[in-house]
């Protein structure tokens, strides 16, 4: 009797089956042939030390300097993806196509999607991939040094005034990141109020008129050449009046670490707490 | 019933109108507007009510005159209760160019995507007038699968162009696929005013001669009616009206369809009596579809054409059911 409760209890006792952000689940082995759909998860990649193993990358994966100068993926799709022979995909919510993700594993190949809404979740991430990947000891490193950037970041922002905030993904039209996003964090982090309505999806198109509410103090964009560019075209039309005579702060974050929810994304909250200590 | 009716669609053109001043926006509540609009309000709620309401509320009204107009004078010229805009691959064109524009200008072009709209929509009018010309001239069956096969044509290209167009512009170019007022300026609308006025004129001009072609080609020739002339005037009209909408306000379903069908149940078939009265009634059925666009998740915006749909089919389908 004994014994059978004793085989009872060990046949019990395995370790739950590893699942991924999206909730598959994802057998653990080394990775000897790894492709990486989108930007932040082939840095992910690299940081974690796979970068030997990665053969491809999605077409926009310019980040480090070895990964793009890999083989990028012409088109993403199934054929593009299967000509690698991979032993392990990994994608994004934020980039990868959902239904090429389930074809491939409907092919039966090895998937792992991350879904990186907030600081928090990109630690998971990273721990994640390094347990499905038996990175270990890397994983561990990279995820408490994540963990220690947000966290300064969160320290150094409690100690700001907090204040209503936009982030502005793009211009004309007005489209913003909503709560859930990890630009949404991004500004927690600075101690900055996310404005944006909640209940349009992640990344709504809203009123150009919000930029005229006396709610909005702080609007915060990634710095790109066409931000800039359409930002000057609002700033010259009666929507951008309060931007254009500073009774509204704009930030510009540099736009690679703050659009891309990888390894890099701390030094984006980092940024952007510095931009606030500089001008509270 | 035809004073009663013109009076209603007064009402609901005032309606519009000061829905569209009054509500709607984060940036000036009712309060704040109406002391705008008497000359008390301060900056910010000045400039949302004068500089963003304003013009966003003259674009829509002028469009939806445009659009509404735009289908009664094709339905009236091709006999064909589902003729469109959108039918004749005239939109179509404009939202074509318009999205290959925004997707490969450089940022600081942007302004150029109006101007790329309407060369679009005036190259698919020629097209479709082109692809419809048979031995006896353009007949309206030529003129409708001439349209079908441009419109496809320019879909497909909108398609390629939002699968290719870099992720960062592609929330942009669907935005002009769905139809916004979001970007209206005083500019757009006066840009606009003509595109509306002179087809108006036209078409207001050959209202007797489309009323006799309703009879029947042969039966309007034998009444004095220049078929070839009206034809090729009305869809030059129409053509217009269809660009100037598209280019300032992106592509905007339904308004063109189901305005001229609610004002024929309503005023009935005259030509002379619909066309004004359609374009008002389009002015105010694309004010209020903005109106419910920008308020009913506020402060994020639905796609005007959605709306237009929304409020547009029941009530068309309820004054069907409800005639003889």
């Amino acid at each position: 009797m004994l014994v059978l409760a004793l085989s009872w209890a060990v046949a019990h006792s395995e370790t739950p089956p590893l699942l991924d952000q999206v909730g598959h689940r994802v057998e653990t082995g080394t990775a000897r042939r790894i492709v990486a759909l989108a930007p932040d998860v082939a840095e992910l990649a690299f940081a974690l030390g796979l970068g030997p193993a990665v053969v491809a990358v999605g077409p926009a994966v310019d980040y480090p300097e070895h990964a793009a100068s890999l083989p990028h993926l012409g088109a993403l799709d199934v054929e593009s993806v299967l000509v690698w022979r991979p032993d392990l995909v990994l994608a994004t919510t934020a980039g990868s196509d959902p239904r090429l993700v389930e074809r491939l594993r409907a092919l039966g190949l090895r998937t792992l999607t991350v879904d990186v809404t907030s600081c928090a979740r990109l630690v998971e991430a990273c721990t994640l991939v390094a347990a499905a990947t038996a990175a270990g000891d890397a994983g561990a490193e990279l995820a408490a040094g994540l963990r220690g950037r947000c966290a300064e970041a969160s320290r150094r922002g409690a100690k700001l005034p907090r204040r209503g905030a936009l982030y502005v993904v793009w211009w004309d039209p007005l489209i913003v990141a909503a709560p859930g996003t990890f630009h949404d964090d991004l500004l927690r982090h600075a101690n900055l109020s996310n404005l944006a309505p909640a209940n349009a999806g992640r990344y709504p198109r809203v009123s150009p008129e919000l930029l005229l509410s006396s709610a909005v103090e702080v609007v915060v964009s990634p710095d790109e050449p066409d931000a800039r560019a359409l930002f000057a075209r609002v700033v010259a039309t009666a929507a951008g009046t309060r931007l254009a005579r500073g009774a509204a702060r704009v930030i510009w974050l540099p736009a690679d670490p703050a659009s891309r929810p990888g390894p890099r994304l701390p030094e984006a909250y980092v940024a952007l707490v510095a931009e606030r200590e500089r001008a509270p | 019933m035809s004073g009663r009716a013109d009076a209603g669609l007064v009402v609901v053109l005032l309606a519009a109108l000061a829905g569209g001043l009054l509500l709607g926006g984060p940036g000036a509540s009712p309060g704040q507007a109406l002391s705008v609009l008497t000359g008390q309000g301060d900056a910010d709620a000045t400039a949302a009510v004068l500089g963003v309401r304003l013009p966003r509320l003259v674009l829509a009204l002028a469009v939806g005159a445009a659009l509404a107009l735009a289908g009664a004078a094709l339905q009236s010229l091709l006999a064909n209760p589902l003729a469109d805009p959108f039918l004749l691959g005239i939109s179509g064109g404009g939202a074509a160019a318009a999205t290959l524009a925004f997707a490969a200008l450089p940022a600081a072009a942007i302004g150029l995507v109006p101007a790329a709209a309407m060369l679009g929509a005036a190259a698919s009018t020629g097209l479709v007038w082109w692809m419809a010309r048979g031995p006896l001239g353009p007949s309206p069956t030529r003129m409708l699968l001439a349209g079908v096969a441009v419109n496809a044509a320019t879909s497909a290209v909108i398609l390629a162009i939002l699968a290719l167009a870099p992720s960062p512009r592609l929330a942009g170019a669907l935005a002009i696929t769905m139809g916004s007022f979001a970007a209206a300026t005083p500019e757009a609308a006066w840009w606009l005013a003509p595109y509306v006025a002179a087809p108006l004129l036209v078409l207001l001009y050959h209202g007797r001669d489309l009323g006799l072609l309703a009879l029947g080609e042969e039966s309007a020739a034998g009444l004095g009616v220049e078929v070839a002339i009206v034809r090729r005037r009305v869809f030059l009209a129409a053509a217009a009206l269809c660009g100037g909408a598209v280019a300032f306000a992106g592509v905007i379903g339904f308004v063109g369809l189901i305005t001229p069908h609610l004002c024929r149940l309503v005023w009935g078939y005259s030509p002379r009596r619909l066309f004004p009265r359609t374009a008002l009634a389009g002015a105010a059925l694309t004010a209020l579809g903005d109106l419910a666009a920008r308020s009913l998740l506020a402060p994020a915006e639905l796609p005007v054409g959605v709306v237009t749909a929304v409020i547009g089919v029941p009530f068309f389908v309820a004054l069907l059911r409800r005639s003889p």
